[in-house]
């Protein structure tokens, strides 16, 4: 069959097999490399040329053009000769490159670089650009200035500067990238960053844990440094935001109706599962019936041995200061009732507190007039006192008065006849009235005097300045408060509550919130996370604790360099993927004619074989080496790269191609055994078939145009 | 001039040609007949090598032309004139192209092939067709200008396989008539395989009749027909004689 390629063909062939790889090598190398300056250009364009530029600024749209009249105010008076321009705006985001001279460019102005742009209007947020240099992104604060200064030690590095939690490295030249990185990369290995995060909800000591753990890691990993360097990170928002949810699910909890269920000693009550009772003015719950939309559903949260707690998740029960007690049936998924569990009891505690507060505004009223009336009633005993007093006064002058006339009717003697008639008229009666009445008086006088006037209006004093109290505090503005309060609690039903509690367990079931971290710095060697979990969950006692180990930080290429990276491989994958399209189109197109001649050449006058000789069929191998040839030569040639592909995948994949196209040759390029039957029979070579019956009449192909130049007909 | 000693081909569990042997003298016209199937065609094909038989020698002067090389088998033939069944011509070559093309691939001047090519048209009658197209003939057209193409290169021997048997039998007739009057002016030496009785007994000097890969009968036309001894001879008078 071979010697089909013997008389002159096999020039061609090899031709043919050269020019096909040259072609396939431009092909592919030229389509990646004219699709990579396309968005090498349009990068140029996007982000400015390389070094350029040094900081991008995210501006709000709708004030570019008060930030572009700051921005070139800064150029001119801060930054003479820099280079401002406006780039694509994206996502509403206006962006404008900023590139300092080179004079500018120093530590100083590099660190302070944001703060320069801190006024301008709109401003977002920045990215600093500047080349060559290393990003080195979440660098820990702890080890942040020790770090950057030993990186400017690292020879063809500037200086380094931070940028919001990022060490920024600028190198003298390009080209000193790798090296530097290598060496930053070997700064970095020098420190561990242990991290212990405690489940949410659990309050540790950090610094008093942080230092039990630090020495149950010198004790049983000695020969590391460690520190303690925690670093309070709540305000990201995510933890934030499920804080909240958990602050606002806390809330609803309490806020719902408490149910408590005493279960029957054969009632095994599990988490989760539901429990019916029978509603205000519902039909009674019956064994083995169907769940109603009437029916009061509750989801058991908690079980305590024969008790349980749980929530209202369907249905409501009636406002009410006493506790509702029914009797609780199991309810199945399908919605049947089952066996009765116990005694279910549910307190309004809404209702409660909306009656309190009710109550408390009728107080806050009531003690406003009370106290009103207090004070009114204060003065008029304040008056009553005076009255007595005066009326005390005036008693015991008359006692005196009366005294002397008692006096002065014993005596006689010295007294006119007038006098004397008088005393003789009264002498019997007044007498003893006289002496009755001062005794009588004297008496009350005496217990009158005894009185203590002065307390009580200093007790009066006392009691009108505290109802003085009383009136100065401005009860109105406690009652709006408290109808405010009353107004603004949520107008939430039971089963809306339930389900907004289910709703926020199921959104926070599969989040980490993190609680409490503790974050330690391991220098002069390095743990093992696993053992350490193992270790400090044994030592503090705590099997919830997770361990995590990290990087004090990750070096980054620029975002430039980035790009620049991703478009190479972009490149080197296109080239890939077409060097496969390639080779799987010529052989088709070209190589399939030569597969298919062959396979009739070898088949005219020759038996059938098994088809397991038929994989040995030197077609197919011919197919399976030219398809690795083809492919792994114009892969290496063009520089591809697929990801995960070596050259030795790439060539296998070239052999699969070329046997498939081999087995299918006649599909893609049947031969005309008629007419190469008629060359043979006129005396052709198998060169002359080949080029002037095979080819012309084959698919247009590289095999098909080069042979143009050597067909005769 | 041809000499076939004991040649054997078989295909899978089938054997085409079972230990023939056949002479053919110069000039002679030796017509091959039998049923279908019986290894005509395959042993016409072993004689130019388009089928390799399994065993078994060919000699053409002498010489056992399976024992030669690529190239002189190209050489040989080229001095052997072969007219397919299916008239096998060049879909993208004009009809001149056709018959002049293995002329011109074998070295021949281009003025020259094609002069022999309008020649061996005209012998054909097919002067005025050159520059059409094979799809743009009917079939008798068609393996006329297949006829002229193996006549181009003058050959010694020539070869046909069943050349009406694809044909409207209404066509039939023209290639007939240009068969016999090819072997009737033409010392060629001619091996015809057909199914043309009549055709056979005008034309052949020599029929030869096979059946299961065996030569059964052979001998004068006016003899195989009239006094066949072999089943397939009888069966061929009973015909004639219809």
């Amino acid at each position: 069959m071979f010697s089909f390629f013997r008389d002159g063909f096999y020039k061609d062939f090899v031709v043919l097999l050269i020019l096909t790889i040259l072609l396939g090598t431009v092909f592919s190398a030229g389509i990646a490399w004219a699709l990579d300056a396309y968005f090498g250009d349009t990068l140029n364009e996007m982000i400015g040329e390389y070094g350029q530029y040094d900081i991008i600024l995210h501006i709000q749209e709708d004030a570019k053009e008060a930030a572009f009249r700051e921005l070139e105010r800064i150029q001119e008076q801060q930054f003479p000769g820099a280079r401002l321009s406006e780039t694509i705006s994206l996502a509403g985001q206006a962006n404008f490159f900023f590139g300092l001279p080179e004079e500018f460019r120093t530590k100083e102005t590099m660190t302070n670089l944001a703060s320069y742009f801190a006024a301008v209007p709109g401003l977002t947020g920045h990215t600093i650009i500047s080349d060559p240099s290393l990003l080195i992104r979440n660098v820990h604060g702890s080890v942040a200035d020790v770090l950057a200064e030993k990186i400017e030690q690292i020879p063809g590095v500037r200086f380094t500067f931070p940028d919001v939690g990022n060490i920024i490295v600028l190198l003298e030249e390009p080209s000193l990238s790798r090296t530097v990185e290598a060496q930053v990369n070997q700064l970095i290995d020098e420190y561990q960053l242990v991290e212990l995060r405690f489940p949410m909800g659990f309050e540790v000591d950090t610094q008093q844990v942080g230092a039990q753990a630090i020495q149950v890691l010198k004790e049983t990993l000695p020969g590391r440094k460690y520190s303690n360097v925690t670093a309070a990170q709540y305000g990201e928002d995510l933890n934030a935001f499920l804080k909240t949810l958990v602050e606002m699910r806390d809330f609803l909890m309490s806020y719902a109706s408490k149910v408590r269920i005493t279960a029957d000693p054969e009632a095994h009550l599990i988490i989760g599962e539901q429990i019916a009772i029978q509603a205000d003015g519902a039909a009674p719950l019956k064994e083995g019936g169907l769940l109603t939309d009437e029916n009061v559903v509750i989801e058991i949260t908690a079980v305590s041995g024969g008790t349980a707690e749980g929530m209202i998740i369907r249905g409501e029960i009636a406002p009410s200061m006493e506790s509702l007690k029914q009797t609780g049936y199991r309810v199945f998924s399908d919605g049947q009732i089952a066996r009765p569990i116990g005694e279910v009891e549910v307190e309004n505690e809404r209702y409660r507190l909306a009656y309190a507060i009710d109550e408390s505004l009728r107080l806050l009223e009531e003690l406003e007039v009370l106290s009103v009336q207090a004070a009114d009633a204060v003065d008029n005993a304040d008056a009553v006192l005076n009255t007595f007093q005066e009326a005390l006064l005036q008693l015991e002058v008359l006692q005196v008065q009366m005294r002397q006339l008692n006096e002065g009717i014993a005596g006689g003697g010295s007294a006119s006849s007038e006098q004397l008639l008088m005393s003789l008229l009264i002498n019997g009666l007044f007498q003893s009235l006289a002496q009755a009445a001062m005794q009588a008086g004297e008496n009350s006088l005496d217990s009158l005097e005894n009185l203590d006037v002065a307390a009580m209006r200093a007790s009066l004093e006392q009691i009108s300045s505290q109802i003085a109290n009383v009136q100065s505090i401005d009860v109105q503005a406690i009652i709006r408060q408290i109808q405010y309060v009353r107004d603004t609690l949520p107008m939430l039903g039971d089963e809306e509550i339930g389900r907004s509690i289910r709703l926020i367990n199921t959104y926070i079931a599969g989040q980490v919130i993190p609680g409490e971290r503790i974050q330690i710095l391991v220098e002069e060697g390095s743990v093992d996370e696993g053992q350490v979990e193992k270790l400090l969950r044994e030592h503090l006692d705590n099997p919830y604790l997770n361990i995590y180990s990290t990087s004090v930080g990750v070096i980054n290429p620029d975002a430039r360099s980035e790009i620049i990276r991703l478009l190479t491989e972009v490149r080197a994958i296109i080239a890939g993927l077409l060097a496969v399209v390639f080779t799987s189109a010529i052989m088709i197109l070209d190589h399939s004619t030569l597969f298919s001649t062959l396979k009739y050449l070898k088949r005219a006058g020759k038996e059938k074989v098994s088809r397991w000789k038929r994989l040995l069929d030197p077609v197919y191998i011919l197919g399976g080496i030219l398809g690795a040839v083809i492919l792994g030569a114009v892969y290496s040639l063009s520089g591809a790269q697929i990801p995960y592909m070596s050259l030795s995948s790439i060539t296998l994949i070239g052999l699969i191609i070329g046997i498939l196209v081999a087995c299918f040759a006649e599909r893609f390029s049947p031969v005309n055994a008629k007419e190469v039957m008629a060359g043979q029979a006129l005396g052709l070579s198998n060169v002359q078939i080949m080029r002037e019956i095979v080819i012309p009449s084959s698919r247009p192909g590289l095999m098909n145009f080069l042979n143009r130049w050597k067909q005769q007909f | 001039m041809l000499e076939i000693n004991s040649i054997r081909k078989s295909y899978a569990k089938t054997t085409a040609l079972d230990n023939v042997s056949l002479k053919v003298n110069q000039g002679e016209t030796v017509v091959i007949m039998g049923p279908s199937g019986c290894g005509k065609s395959t042993l016409i094909r072993c004689i130019n090598r388009l089928t390799e038989p399994d065993s078994g020698e060919i000699l053409v002067h002498g010489q056992n032309i399976l024992e030669l090389s690529d190239s002189e088998l190209m050489e040989f033939r080229r001095r052997v004139g072969f007219v397919f069944q299916q008239f096998h011509l060049i879909g993208r070559l004009t009809v001149l192209e056709n018959v002049m093309f293995h002329l011109v691939l074998a070295g021949a001047d281009r003025s020259w092939a094609e002069k022999r090519a309008a020649e061996a048209l005209e012998k054909v009658g097919l002067s005025g067709v050159h520059s059409r197209k094979p799809e743009e003939l009917s079939g008798g057209q068609q393996q006329r200008v297949a006829i002229a193409r193996a006549l181009a290169a003058g050959p010694e021997l020539m070869l046909w396989d069943e050349p009406t048997a694809s044909l409207d039998p209404i066509l039939v007739w023209e290639v007939l008539e240009v068969m016999e009057e090819l072997v009737r002016t033409s010392s060629t030496t001619m091996i015809i395989v057909t199914h043309e009785v009549s055709f056979a007994l005008r034309v052949a000097d020599r029929i030869v009749l096979m059946d299961h890969g065996r030569i059964v009968e052979e001998g004068h036309p006016t003899s195989v027909f009239a006094d066949p001894i072999s089943e397939i001879g009888i069966k061929y008078k009973k015909l004639l004689a219809s």
